[in-house]
């Protein structure tokens, strides 16, 4: 399942999604808003996505990350909107049949959402708001 | 109806981000001759949006949520969007 939303993200929805008897491996990333950023404190970040182009790019990612290594089921679901320090801003999940795969098409997904996928932040302090910088899409 | 006067499209662009707050607007629409270059466009929408020239090497323009070349000919029915650099996550 691959989704952009402005809802708060359920681990436990996730945990379901993700339920396969043939894997026996199952890796969770979980990326939350922290208390700083490069401009210094943070109280909260600004999430804006081009959800159409965004879905697409997941699923072409998703694609990459089966093809590699197997895996069963995935989840990567990123939230957009104000969040606030301590919500969670995406949550990537993979099931497979061993560790191994899971743990490596895990990291593979974040690294390439991080850097293929449009979606922009924006740090937000008591003093000043600020774009992050980011990744040129290629 | 003169031959000789090319046609036009508008053509639509959809803005995000530091991109989208330069402008003031979600989406704005430039008026072009027909045929034209992904190359021509970016021309045109920096001689409407000068505010947007200091970005000029820092945006790329997707044509239908793909990344294209500056040659891809576009059309008022393409969906076009500048994209500054990501940093989701």
């Amino acid at each position: 399942m691959i989704s952009i939303t402005n809802k708060h993200l359920s681990l436990q929805d996730i945990m379901c999604e993700l339920e396969d008897n043939s894997a026996g491996a199952l890796s969770i990333f979980i990326g939350n808003v922290r208390n700083r950023g490069r401009s210094g404190n943070v109280s909260e970040i600004h999430y804006e996505a081009y959800s159409k182009m965004a879905e697409e790019k997941m699923r072409e990612i998703e694609n990459e990350a089966q093809t590699k290594w197997g895996i069963k089921k995935l989840v990567a679901i990123h939230r957009i909107g104000n969040l606030k320090v301590g919500e969670t801003s995406i949550i990537i999940g993979v099931s497979s049949e061993h560790r191994h795969e899971a743990f490596e098409a895990c990291k593979y997904i974040i690294n390439n959402v991080k850097t293929r996928v449009p979606i922009w932040k924006k740090e937000i302090s008591k003093d000043s708001q600020k774009w992050a910088d980011g990744f040129l899409l290629e | 109806m003169r031959s000789d006067i090319p046609d036009n499209d508008k053509i639509r662009v959809r803005l995000f981000a530091i991109l989208r707050e330069k402008v003031g607007e979600r989406e704005i629409t430039i008026t072009v001759p027909t045929g034209i270059t992904v190359n021509h466009l970016n021309n045109e929408i920096l001689n409407k949006y000068p505010q947007l020239k200091s970005f000029s090497n820092k945006f790329i323009i997707s044509v239908n949520c793909k990344v294209t070349t500056g040659n891809t000919i576009i059309t008022s029915k393409d969906e076009i969007a500048l994209l500054p650099p990501v940093s989701g996550g």
